[in-house]
C-alpha cells in the first residue's frame, strides 16, 4: 500500500513534467500543423543553456527563467530561418523531414560543443527531501511539479483570457477562417511555435538538475512527448494534460511492479492499442486529412 | 510533369474500371519515343558491363566490399523511397525492417542454423506481416501518426532486441556467424558479396520501373499528387498507401540482411533511426522522383565521408544541414536545382508541387 501510493505520487510528479514536454508538442502540432520532430533538441537546448548559466555561478531559480528565454530567441531564429519556408512550401511531409533533420543536428552540435559526457547542473534544492504523510518526493521533483501546474494553468489562462490567447484558439479550430476575420496567421504560427519550444526548454532546464544533462537527453523526452501527444490527441491541449498523467503513472507503475528494461516500449504499447480503438486519442478531434 | 499528373488520373479512372484505349495510354506513358525498349535494354547492359568491370578491376577487398555494402544500403534507400517518391509519408520508421532483416539472416543461421536464403526469406515474410499491422493501424490517419509511430516501434523494437538476450544475443549483439552462401556463392568473398549486391540492386530497380509503369504505380502517383482527387475518382487512397508499404518493406529487409556479410555482427543499433536518416539523405540527395535517384545519393554518400574521413559528429551535422537546405531550395533533388537555374521563375511543374 505504502509503496503504491508512493509509485503514484512518483507517476503523478513524472507526469507533470511530461505534460509541459507534450503540450509544447501539440500546441505546434495543433497551430502550426507540424510534428515537430526537433522538440527533443529544444528540450536539451533548455537543459544546457541552464547548465552554462549555473556554471557561470547563476542561482538556479534565476537561471531557469533564462534559460527559457535563450531557447525562446533559439526558437524564434529557427522559425524565421527554417520552419517559415518548409512549411510554407508546397510539401507536406517537407516539415516533417525538416524538424527531423533539424534535431538531429542540434544533437551534434551539442556534442561538439560540449562533448558526449553527461554534466551535472546543481540544484540548490540539492538532494533533500521533503515528508508528506508517509510519502516520500525529492524537493527538486517537487519543485518541477509546482512549476509544471503554474506553467500550464497560466498558458490555459492566457489561451482564454487575452485577446492573443483567442487568436491562437482560432487559427487551432480553423487557420483559413482565422484569416479571413484579420488574424495575422503567419505571426500566431510563429509565437505558437516558440511558445512550444519555450515549454521543451522548460523542461529541460527543470529536469536537468535530476538527470544530468547530455547531448541525447533530448531523444527521451521527444518520444514521451510523442506517446503522451498520440494518446491525448494530437492538437489537444487538455489531451496532452491527460495522456501526460496516464502515462507518467504507468511508467512509474510498470517500473516498480513489472520491469525497468521494458518501461521504454510501454508508452509505445498503450499508442498502439489506443490507436486501434479510439484513433483520434483520447479527447482529440476526428483527424481531418489536413494535407 | 503536368501530362504526367493527369495521365496519372487517367489510370486511376482505369483502376476504377472505366476501360480506355490501351494504345493511346502506353503511348503517352512512353513519351511517345520509338525504341525505348533498345535504349533499357542498353542502359541494363552498361549496368552490367559496369558491375563486372568494377568487380575485376578493384582487387582492394575493403573497397569492393564496401561497394558491395553500398549497394545493399542502395537497396534500403529504394525501399525508403517506394514511401516517399511514391505515395509521399515520410517512412522514418523503415529502419526497423532493416533490422528484421539484418536479425533474421543472424538468427536463423546462427541460433536455429537455417541456410542463408531460407533465413532471410523467412525475414522477409515477417516484414510484410510487420508492415501490414503497422500499415492497418496508422495509414488511415493524417502522414504524421504513420511517421510518428513506425519511428516509435523502431524503439520498441531496440528495447526489445537489447531483452531478450536468449533470441538475440541482447546489446551486444550477434556475430561469428558461420561463412554465409547463397547456393554456390560465397558472400565471405568480396568481388563475390558484390556482384551479388549489384544485381540483386540492379534486379530491384528494374522491378521499381515496371512498377512505375504499371497501373498500381500511376495510383501511388495520384495518391501523392493529390489524395482528394485520386479518391474522388475512385482510388482507394488507405489501401494504395497500405500496398506500398507492404512492398516497400520487404526491400529494406533484403537490405538489412545483405548488409550483415559486411558488418559480420548485428547489434540492437541495427534498429537506430540514424539509418533511416542515413537513406532519407541518399533519397533527397539523388531525387525521389527518380528510379535511380536513391542509387546515385548512396554512391554519393559513401564517397563523400570515405574521401573526407569526417567525425561522425561533424558527419551528421553537415548531412543534415544538406537535408534542411535541399528540403528548403531542392525538394525533388539535387538535379532541380539545375532547372531552377534554368527557369528561376518560371511556374512549378505538378510534380514538384506535390514533393
Amino acid at each position: 500500500m505504502e509503496l503504491l501510493a508512493q509509485t503514484l505520487v512518483n507517476g503523478l510528479v513524472l507526469g507533470a513534467g511530461y505534460a509541459v514536454i507534450a503540450v509544447g508538442l501539440t500546441l505546434i502540432f495543433g497551430i502550426v500543423g507540424i510534428a515537430n520532430f526537433a522538440h527533443g533538441a529544444f528540450f536539451a537546448m533548455g537543459g544546457y543553456a541552464c547548465y552554462l548559466l549555473t556554471s557561470q555561478g547563476l542561482n538556479y531559480f534565476v537561471a531557469v527563467p533564462l534559460s527559457v528565454l535563450i531557447v525562446v530567441v533559439i526558437g524564434a531564429v529557427t522559425e524565421w530561418i527554417v520552419i517559415r519556408r518548409s512549411l510554407y512550401g508546397d510539401s507536406h511531409h517537407g516539415s516533417l523531414i525538416v524538424t527531423f533533420a533539424l534535431g538531429q543536428a542540434a544533437v551534434a552540435g551539442l556534442i561538439l560543443i560540449f562533448g558526449p559526457d553527461p554534466l551535472p547542473v546543481t540544484s540548490p534544492l540539492g538532494q533533500t527531501t521533503m515528508r508528506f504523510l508517509g510519502i516520500f518526493v525529492a524537493s527538486q521533483r517537487a519543485f518541477i511539479f509546482v512549476c509544471s501546474v503554474l506553467v500550464l494553468g497560466a498558458l490555459g489562462l492566457w489561451l482564454r483570457l487575452s485577446i492573443k490567447g483567442q487568436q491562437v484558439v482560432a487559427v487551432a479550430q480553423n487557420a483559413r477562417g482565422a484569416l479571413y476575420s484579420g488574424i495575422d496567421v503567419p505571426w500566431i504560427r510563429a509565437l505558437a511555435f516558440v511558445l512550444g519550444v519555450a515549454a521543451a526548454g522548460l523542461a529541460g532546464a527543470l529536469l536537468a538538475p535530476i538527470s544530468t544533462i547530455y547531448p541525447t537527453m533530448g531523444y527521451s523526452a521527444l518520444i514521451v512527448g510523442f506517446t503522451v501527444v498520440i494518446l491525448g490527441g494530437m492538437g489537444s491541449i487538455p489531451g496532452a494534460m491527460l495522456g501526460a498523467l496516464l502515462i507518467g503513472v504507468a511508467n512509474a507503475l510498470f517500473e516498480t511492479f513489472v520491469s525497468v528494461s521494458w518501461t521504454p516500449a510501454l508508452g509505445w504499447g498503450l499508442v498502439i492499442a489506443t490507436l486501434l480503438f479510439r484513433p483520434q486519442g483520447l479527447l482529440g478531434q476526428v483527424q481531418q486529412h489536413r494535407h | 510533369m503536368a501530362k504526367s499528373s493527369s495521365i496519372g488520373i487517367d489510370m486511376a479512372i482505369q483502376d476504377f474500371g472505366t476501360v480506355m484505349d490501351r494504345k493511346q495510354q502506353t503511348g503517352a506513358m512512353a513519351g511517345d519515343k520509338p525504341g525505348r525498349a533498345a535504349r533499357e535494354t542498353i542502359y541494363v547492359g552498361c549496368a552490367v558491363v559496369a558491375i563486372v568491370a568494377f568487380a575485376v578491376t578493384f582487387t582492394d577487398p575493403f573497397i569492393v566490399t564496401l561497394a558491395g555494402y553500398t549497394c545493399a544500403f542502395a537497396l534500403f534507400a529504394l525501399s525508403i523511397n517506394i514511401i516517399l517518391g511514391g505515395v509521399g509519408e515520410v517512412p522514418l520508421g523503415q529502419c526497423l525492417f532493416f533490422g528484421v532483416g539484418a536479425y533474421g539472416a543472424a538468427i536463423g543461421m546462427g541460433k536455429v542454423g537455417l541456410p542463408f536464403e531460407l533465413a532471410v526469406l523467412i525475414a522477409l515474410v515477417l516484414s510484410v506481416a510487420l508492415a501490414a499491422a503497422i500499415g492497418v493501424i496508422t495509414l488511415r490517419l493524417t502522414g504524421a501518426y504513420f511517421s510518428i509511430v513506425s519511428w516509435g516501434l523502431t524503439g520498441v523494437a531496440m528495447v526489445a532486441a537489447a531483452n531478450l538476450e536468449e533470441i538475440t544475443g541482447g546489446p551486444l549483439g550477434l556475430f561469428g556467424f558461420p561463412p554465409i552462401e547463397i547456393g554456390p556463392l560465397q558472400l565471405s568473398d568480396p568481388q563475390t558479396y558484390f556482384a551479388v549486391t549489384a544485381t540483386i540492386l540492379l534486379l530491384a530497380i528494374l522491378f521499381l520501373v515496371a512498377l512505375r509503369r504499371s497501373p498500381f504505380g500511376a495510383a501511388m502517383d495520384s495518391v501523392r499528387q493529390n489524395p482528394h482527387l485520386a479518391r474522388s475518382v475512385g482510388v482507394d487512397v488507405a489501401r494504395v498507401r497500405l500496398k506500398a508499404f507492404m512492398l516497400s518493406a520487404p526491400f529494406a529487409a533484403l537490405a538489412g540482411a545483405l548488409a550483415v556479410p559486411y558488418t559480420q555482427i548485428v547489434t540492437p543499433e541495427v534498429f537506430s533511426v540514424a539509418n533511416t536518416v542515413d537513406g532519407l539523405l541518399m533519397v533527397l540527395l539523388g531525387g525521389a522522383q527518380l528510379v535511380v535517384g536513391p542509387v546515385i545519393g548512396a554512391a554519393m554518400f559513401t564517397l563523400i565521408p570515405q574521401a573526407m574521413n569526417l567525425d561522425p559528429n561533424v558527419r551528421i551535422l553537415v548531412f543534415s544541414s544538406i537535408i534542411i537546405l535541399i528540403m528548403m531550395f531542392a525538394p525533388g533533388g539535387l538535379h532541380q536545382l539545375g532547372v531552377a537555374l534554368r527557369d528561376r521563375l518560371g511556374r512549378k511543374t505538378d510534380d514538384d508541387r506535390s514533393r
